[in-house]
């Protein structure tokens, strides 16, 4: 048994590393987008989804994160939709609990004007700051459905 | 009959001139009162110290000269149409606020020789050295910046002149830098003869229209020297564009001249020399596309006319990465290039004739310049690599030529049309 541990242990930690479903670090600068193929830079807008199997992609904003979801139709394949909370850069939070403020004050990378908060209150404080519209994760999608 | 007589005569017809003349001196001498015009100087011993106060002294069309030395301001509004003037190159010191330096909302006004420095960075607010929103026809040049978060910014602006402006970043990283022109729905603006180093973008545009944008230099920014987003109508020409992150992006837009660029030295895994994402009836001439891992990078574009462009020493020459229609190419010069055409699908429906390819190995018995037998641009080997791009180790292997030559005799994978019927056996206007 004494001899076994080790591998067991290391065979354990070998599964844990290798199947780990979860988020990738976004390299400014060198991830392009998967949409429009842009190059990632702006940390207030990025996005990310990542599938069951544990492949991430990478957005440049919210807007190409959607439309790609819209036109793949895969939403229930994914395992982390994820977006950055506006003015708190490099902080990815849940879209299905993000608030999205669509204000023209604000500009994204692909001119949807569109922005995402982790929590409703952030964003009805933005929202009074430069005006515009609410939107749930839900809404959003109808919204940029319709376009 | 005869009392209208003198009216006509030439001798009334001079009174009547001199008349008119003295009126019109009389008109001249009162714009000349009207348009008294005051300068006002600025400097460290001067009765003004601050720029900020010699604008709120000034009115429309009055000068401002501001001596050598250094001015720690910001936030210096102009809402008058006055020019402010730089004598040896005052230096405007934001000491990292992040506040822009000049922010302006006026007609008629210009800006030239100075220097700014040290404009801080922000996540969410837009700061620039130089900063204009809402103005009409006006002139910003000769100035230099250095360490700026975004050079210039200029929003709904019409009939602006943007030229010999220095702008040099400090290379940091990707998303905490900012552009060098950024320009938001504009039109009719010209950026002519800048250099632009070391910034994320070198020069943006979004929504911009009928606007010109030449002779500039755009080196080592970050991610792209020039940046078109749904910008339709405009041109650019004679710029030089180079070791920029990803080359230059032309996106969502349509009309675009594109003639006698240079697009060099843009190496890298996901760089090229130029990217077209959804571009219409643009024109593609005289550019020159040198030492670039994808010279341009074709991505769902149509009605597009590439002529007497330089393709030399690239990676590939062209990559189609989508569908692409009704595009001509013709009197083209592909030389040395690793690849010269990568596509990826079998149908084509764009037009190659009269290019030259330094890989054409055909033959001219009749002598009238024209190769005798097609060319077929597009190597086996090409379809490979964008499947398994690892397998381009195997590049000058000779199982690789083999499988080259197989394709060419009877093509199976690549597009059957896809070839140049009347291949150039010498180059067109070698460089």
């Amino acid at each position: 048994m004494k001899r076994k541990l080790p591998l067991f242990f290391f065979t354990l930690l070998f599964t844990i590393i290798s199947c780990k479903v979860e988020p990738k670090k976004i390299n400014y600068g060198k991830d392009h987008c998967l949409n429009c193929d842009m190059t990632v830079v702006d940390k207030s807008h990025v996005a990310q989804y990542v599938t069951k199997k544990g492949k991430a992609f990478m957005f440049d904003a919210v807007e190409c994160l959607i439309k790609t979801l819209l036109k793949e139709n895969n939403e229930d394949q994914m395992a982390f939709i994820l977006v950055a909370d506006y003015g708190n850069p490099d902080n990815l939070v849940d879209a299905k609990t993000a608030s999205f403020l669509i204000s023209k004050k604000i500009k994204s990378p692909m001119g949807a004007n569109l922005s995402a908060f982790s929590s409703i209150e952030t964003a009805k404080k933005a929202q009074s700051m430069h005006g515009g519209k609410l939107y749930t994760w839900s809404e959003l999608k109808i919204k940029l459905s319709e376009q | 009959m005869n009392a209208f007589i003198p009216i006509f005569s030439p001798k009334n017809f001079i009174k009547n001139e001199v008349k008119l003349f003295l009126i019109f001196l009389l008109f001249l001498l009162t714009i000349q009162i009207n348009s008294q015009t005051k300068t006002i100087q600025v400097c460290t011993t001067c009765d003004v110290k601050t720029i900020k106060k010699a604008i709120t002294l000034a009115n429309d069309r009055d000068t401002i000269f501001v001596k050598k030395g250094i001015y720690k301001e910001t936030k210096i509004y102009i809402n008058k149409g006055i020019h402010l003037i730089g004598e040896d190159f005052p230096v405007i010191d934001a000491e990292n606020k992040t506040d822009s330096v000049f922010a302006i909302k006026a007609d008629n006004f210009s800006i030239s020789g100075f220097k700014i420095k040290n404009v801080g960075m922000s996540y969410t607010k837009e700061i620039a050295g130089i900063f204009v929103s809402h103005s009409n026809n006006f002139v910003i040049k000769n100035n230099r910046m250095e360490n700026v978060f975004y050079g210039f910014i200029l929003q709904r602006t019409k009939y602006g002149l943007l030229s010999n402006n220095k702008i040099i970043g400090e290379f940091k990283t990707e998303a905490t830098s900012g552009n060098g022109f950024h320009l938001w729905k504009c039109e009719n603006m010209r950026i002519e003869k800048n250099i632009v180093s070391g910034m994320r973008d070198g020069i943006y545009l979004e929504f911009v229209t009928n606007s010109h944008i030449s002779n500039n230099t755009s080196a080592n920014n970050i991610r792209y020297g020039l940046h078109f987003m749904f910008s339709h109508k405009n041109e650019y020409h004679h710029n030089e564009f180079k070791k920029n992150g990803a080359g230059v992006a032309v996106m969502f837009s349509k009309f675009i001249k594109m003639h006698h660029n240079t697009f060099h030295y843009n190496w890298g895994t996901a760089s090229y020399g130029l990217l077209l994402k959804e571009i219409n009836d643009a024109e593609i001439v005289d550019n020159i596309f040198e030492q670039n891992t994808i010279g341009i990078n074709i991505d769902g574009c149509n009605r597009i006319n590439y002529k007497n462009n330089h393709f030399i020493r690239n990676g590939w020459a062209l990559k189609f990465t989508g569908g692409c229609y009704t595009n001509i190419f013709e009197y083209n010069n592909f030389m040395h290039n690793a690849f010269d055409l990568s596509y990826n699908s079998r149908l084509n429906d764009n037009k190659f004739e009269a290019n030259y390819w330094s890989e054409y190995n055909g033959y001219d018995i009749d002598k009238n310049g024209i190769g005798d037998i097609a060319h077929r641009p597009v190597k086996l080997f090409s379809y490979v690599v964008n499947k398994t791009p690892e397998t381009l180790v195997l590049l000058r292997s000779l199982f690789v030529d083999i499988i080259n030559f197989s394709e060419k005799v009877s093509p199976v994978f690549t597009p059957n049309n896809l070839k140049d019927n009347k291949p150039l056996m010498k180059p067109i206007n070698p460089l």
